[in-house]
């Protein structure tokens, strides 16, 4: 059977950008920064004070009969998410199509609050015993699980789990599972929800995390922010969504991933660019159709000049008529959901031919030296774009995209 | 309301399905209130902590109606051995 082509039919997001599509958009495209003093733990004993969280999350608006308390937070922005892109698909399921849908998401942590709590009840609170439900809260495929329950999908449904390039790794692979016919539909994106004091104490250690904001590819640049949220998307096999007249926001159309095999934190020019190359061949695109790439972009000395190197060493002189962005300059890193945030980013910008900027940029570095649509968004409509996520531990997972209708 | 130990029970429940309380009666039945497996698990949990009591296994399979829970737990109130600290929950949890 040959590779069917698959398009990207419906989306949903939850992020410190907004609590829906809409929302997130618009924060995107007026470059809203949705970083803040960290409210939700109190950080009088960290050395940041600063991350980016969803605020105005009811959870008693999305889960009734004591579900919100069964329920892990990143959990439950993989089902408001994945409702949100569901509903938004205008798909009606019906039992055959139901078996033929995977549900395929990304989650670095899973539930790290659950855990957090648990381990509080026990050593400091000495009680003895933790929640009973401990053990499904934590799990890092419960988004996965709440999604096919709740919308009732009962394909091949798992949770792929690379640090912060899980989400990226879980789109890829429910692309190909449509591309190569194992699944006629598939709801993939990922989640996360990480503002909990032991792990903030964790990343603190490490010594990554910026005192002030997080200012990607600018000389300024301090390190990088901590986000969470949620992102999913659902994609379907072009024939199936042009015989339902559906509205199409781009076509999924390549996916290249790598392993440095190097170093756990330190980040080769060489992982990168085969990650990006591999995107590529997988597309069918030459370098020259891209014209926007949602970057990795941490905001960290060490990951933008490296991503800048690896995107000259692939694109050549074409490097300089890209539009690149990061997007985490507004949401903030989500870990194993920020592929997700920024596919979603990237699909909307393809589809209504606006690139996001990268915000808080202030000055030129010698060493990141390419067009990173600094501050301000920019009207242009492009043929194709990229979205780059490379983890700790040295595995790069890259998207490509293509505007539609070609 | 038929006494204080019944009326922890309803409001811990009531609490564990975000229900009103004056949706419960003793004669209520979990199972048609909605009350799966899970739920079960997290009302003990939040029985032992309100009441500071350890609920067995074995108290927990025969249990339908609310009522079944409150003689439960009644049963298990006076078995404690004062100053004894079966759990460190307080009713607040």
């Amino acid at each position: 059977m040959a590779p069917r082509r698959v398009v990207v039919t419906g989306l949903g997001i939850i992020s410190p950008l907004g609590l829906n599509l809409a929302d997130n958009w618009k924060s995107l495209i007026e470059g809203r920064c949705g970083i803040g003093p960290i409210e939700s733990v109190d950080c009088t004993t960290l050395r940041f004070q600063n991350g980016a969280e969803v605020r105005g999350y009811d959870p008693l608006a999305h889960f009734a009969g004591g579900k919100d308390a069964q329920i892990d937070r990143f959990a439950q922005f993989s089902v408001v998410a994945a409702r949100e892109a569901f509903r938004d698909s205008g798909l009606e399921l019906t039992p055959g199509l139901r078996e033929q849908t995977a549900v395929i998401c990304g989650s670095s942590v899973g539930g790290q609050w659950a855990i957090e709590i648990g381990y509080q009840d026990l050593y400091l609170h000495k009680r003895g015993r933790v929640h009973p439900l401990t053990i499904p809260k934590t799990m890092s495929n419960a988004g996965a699980s709440h999604i096919a329950m709740d919308l009732g999908f009962s394909g091949p449904t798992y949770t792929v789990t690379t640090a912060c390039s899980s989400a990226n790794h879980a789109i890829g692979q429910a692309f190909r599972l449509l591309r190569n016919s194992e699944v006629d539909l598939a709801i993939t994106g990922g989640s996360e929800a990480n503002f909990a004091y032991g792990f903030l104490k964790a990343w603190e250690a490490m010594r990554v995390i910026a005192p002030d904001t997080c200012r990607p590819f600018s000389k300024d640049r301090r390190g990088m922010i901590l986000g969470e949220g949620g992102g999913m998307m659902v994609l379907e096999p072009l024939e199936a969504a042009a015989a339902r007249g559906a509205r199409i926001y781009a076509e999924i159309c390549g996916f290249g991933m790598t392993s440095d095999a190097h170093h756990l934190t330190q980040p080769t020019v060489e992982g990168p660019t085969r990650a990006m190359r591999g995107a590529l061949k997988d597309a069918g695109l030459a370098p020259e159709a891209i014209g926007y790439i949602n970057a990795h972009g941490t905001g960290t000395p060490g990951n933008d000049p490296v991503e800048t190197r690896a995107i000259r060493t692939v694109f050549g002189p074409h490097a300089d008529k890209l539009g690149i962005s990061s997007t985490k300059s507004m949401h903030g890193h989500a870990l194993g959901a920020a592929g997700a945030l920024e596919g979603v980013a990237t699909i909307l910008a393809l589809h209504h031919g606006i690139l996001p900027p990268t915000v808080n940029y202030n000055e030129r570095d010698p060493e990141c030296d390419l067009d990173y649509i600094p501050n301000q968004a920019r009207r242009m409509k492009v043929e194709a774009a990229l979205s780059n996520s490379f983890a700790f531990g040295g595995l790069n997972a890259v998207l490509a995209f293509r505007a539609f209708p070609r | 309301m038929a006494d204080a130990v019944a009326a922890k029970v309803i409001a811990t429940l009531a609490s564990v399905k975000r229900i009103p309380a004056d949706k419960i009666s003793l004669e209520t039945n979990l199972q048609e209130m909605g009350i799966d497996s899970l739920d079960v698990f997290t009302l003990i949990f939040e029985l032992e902590n309100a009441f500071q009591i350890s609920i067995p296994d074995e108290e927990v399979r025969s249990i339908r109606t609310v009522n079944d829970v409150v003689e439960g737990v009644r049963k298990l109130i006076p078995a404690i051995p004062p100053g004894a600290s079966v759990g460190t929950g307080t009713p607040a949890d």
